[in-house]
């Protein structure tokens, strides 16, 4: 089943063409990875299908119904949760608070909240952690504390915007693992990655964007051997390697 | 040392353990009510009241200017609608002022949505001056009109209530006791409803968009939304204090109950003893109206507005050192206590 697809989505800003035409399916169940050089509108396209502005041009559909144009909380709502590359935890609240803002998104009762919010903290291993503020948490936590709070909402498809960034490679690793553990739950995934390790690893395809072009989509180890990718974005020791 | 790594041991608190912190509230409450048996003197009584009127004003103003993360400065305006309303009524038409009130409330409502409507989507400094800018409209407009329709205003000489008929049904007596135990519950009432918000979803979806509107967004919050029924609950409450103000004196004109002091004081009690808390407007009022209610008497006439200067110099001081207000240092304190005293107990 098709979770979500974009159709010839075009993102202009002023004269400057952020994203061009870009079309792309997710299946549901997938973790389908989006890379490319800093500046080449990856973010642009995650904002455009979080409904933070709309695209200029172009149609996105989520199971089934057009969501180009709606507002964020709409689509949190129908199913769409997201992370901030620039991590945006509510600071001067706790690890539970801050989650159970998510878990409000489905149930209106404080308690029901919180009971689903500290599930979520035991799923991302964040529950002794629970009572911190969330300003004094070290960066891989704040990482899993954006994914625990929008994981609260209960979505079915999961935006990631460089969620393993600035981490220790053990740390990619848990991540890695723990993106493993809940599409196993059922969450489709679509994110976009630096760590080429992680994305090579969790993919089951990829789109390559450049200067706003999608120039090439497909499993990890084609992407890997694609000549426009690697002269774009991977480099020749990638290939190499 | 940090508060949150003192606490980071068990998630799952038990429900019964707000119990303690919210002892302190109880026991001032005791307070608040024993306290015309032993204050007779009616200046002193006079000067509580005041004292529990901006503990009331600023309880309502930090629904919005305290949780929505949001600086409102123009609540006066919902104070001069309470009072104007219920007073309009109650001379021209008969109405009891209780009715009048809640009428008012109403009106400061509506009123209260439709300045937020436009004025939510503006950040900072500019949803302040809007604010500013529409109470000080308001208040120049009914300097400058006698009448608004059928109803009488009496432009800059004010309204004054004829204390013909005492009771309370008429929202009105010759003591100040009755005064005193209205404004307690209605404090009471303020109080009860911040606390009931904090802990509901409507709580943690202001605190969760006035801190990151975008993350806020993104978990399903409409945050304008949420403001504005917290706009809506704010001035409802706000303009009941005016229409206290209006039977308390017998006496308005857009200066005493629309000026932009009081949108100052208010904020200056918030700012001081720490918004978005349910403490915060208490001390900041228990601290401050004292102040204010001294710098008023002693020099009223030679450094009249001396209050506010030194309002003025108690925030810079707060803002540097205790930018989350004094609640803060003294919750930390009496947690600090408590835990002491839980750790004796377990040792004896």
């Amino acid at each position: 089943m098709t979770l979500l697809e974009l159709h010839r989505v075009s993102k202009h800003f002023g004269g400057i063409r952020a994203v061009e035409e870009f079309s792309l399916e997710v299946q549901a169940g997938e973790i389908v990875g989006l890379i490319g050089p800093n500046g080449a509108g990856k973010s642009t396209l995650f904002n455009c299908v979080a409904g933070v502005f709309p695209p200029t041009s172009g149609e996105i559909v989520f199971q089934g119904r057009r969501i180009d144009g709606r507002k964020p909380w709409d689509l949190c709502r129908m199913g769409i949760g997201r992370t901030f590359q620039i991590v945006k935890p509510f600071a001067s609240r706790t690890v539970l608070y801050n989650v159970t803002v998510g878990a409000f998104a489905v149930t209106s009762r404080l308690g029901e909240a919180e009971r689903w919010a500290l599930e979520v903290l035991r799923l991302l291993r964040l529950e002794d952690k629970a009572d911190m503020r969330a300003a004094n948490l070290a960066i891989a936590d704040r990482k899993r504390l954006e994914i625990a709070r929008a994981l609260a909402t209960r979505p079915r498809l999961l935006l990631l915007d460089e969620v393993m960034a600035g981490l220790r490679p053990t740390e990619v690793d848990e991540m890695v693992a723990v993106i493993r553990r809940l599409r196993e739950s059922g969450i489709t995934f679509f994110l976009i990655e630096h760590i080429m390790r992680a994305v090579m690893a969790l993919s089951d395809r990829i789109a390559v964007l450049h200067f706003g072009h999608k120039i090439a989509e497909g499993a990890p180890q084609e992407i890997a051997r694609d000549e426009r990718v690697i002269k774009a974005y991977l480099g020749e020791d990638y290939g190499a390697a | 040392m940090n508060a949150s790594t003192a606490t980071a041991t068990s998630p799952l608190r038990p429900p019964g353990s707000a119990w303690p912190s919210r002892a302190p509230l109880l026991l001032l409450l005791a307070v608040a009510l024993a306290v015309p048996l032993f204050v007779r003197s009616a200046t002193y009584l006079h000067i509580l009241i005041l004292l529990l009127l901006y503990a009331y004003l600023t309880t309502s103003w930090n629904l919005v200017g305290g949780f929505a993360g949001v600086l409102p400065l123009g609540h006066a305006a919902f104070v001069g609608i309470g009072a104007y309303t219920s007073t309009v009524l109650s001379l021209q038409y008969g109405v009891s002022p209780w009715v009048g009130m809640i009428v008012g409330g109403f009106l400061s409502t509506l009123v209260g949505v439709l300045i937020g409507l436009p004025t939510f989507k503006m950040r900072g400094a500019y949803f302040a001056l809007a604010t500013i800018a529409f109470a000080e409209g308001l208040r120049v407009m009914v300097e400058n009109i006698d009448r608004l329709g059928p109803f009488l205003l009496n432009g800059p000489r004010g309204l004054q209530i004829p204390p013909l008929e005492l009771g309370f049904g008429r929202f009105m007596f010759a003591e100040k006791e009755p005064y005193y135990y209205i404004i307690l519950a209605m404090l009471v009432l303020a109080v009860g409803i911040t606390w009931a918000v904090s802990r509901s979803k409507l709580g943690y979806c202001l605190a969760a968009g006035g801190e990151e509107p975008e993350a806020a967004q993104s978990l399903g919050i409409n945050v304008a939304r949420v403001k504005l029924v917290a706009m809506a609950i704010s001035s409802f409450l706000t303009s009941l204090a005016g229409t206290f103000w209006a039977q308390f004196t017998l006496y308005i004109h857009p200066k005493s109950v629309m000026s932009l002091d009081i949108s100052f004081e208010i904020a200056f009690i918030a700012l001081i003893g720490g918004r978005g808390s349910i403490a915060g407007p208490l001390l900041g009022a228990l601290l401050l109206r004292p102040v204010s209610d001294f710098s008023r008497i002693h020099f009223g006439d030679t450094l009249p507005g001396l209050h506010l200067v030194i309002f003025g110099g108690v925030l810079i001081l707060v803002m540097l050192y205790q930018p989350r207000g004094l609640q803060e240092p003294l919750t930390r304190l009496y947690r600090r206590a408590l835990a002491r005293s839980a750790g004796m107990r377990e040792r004896g």
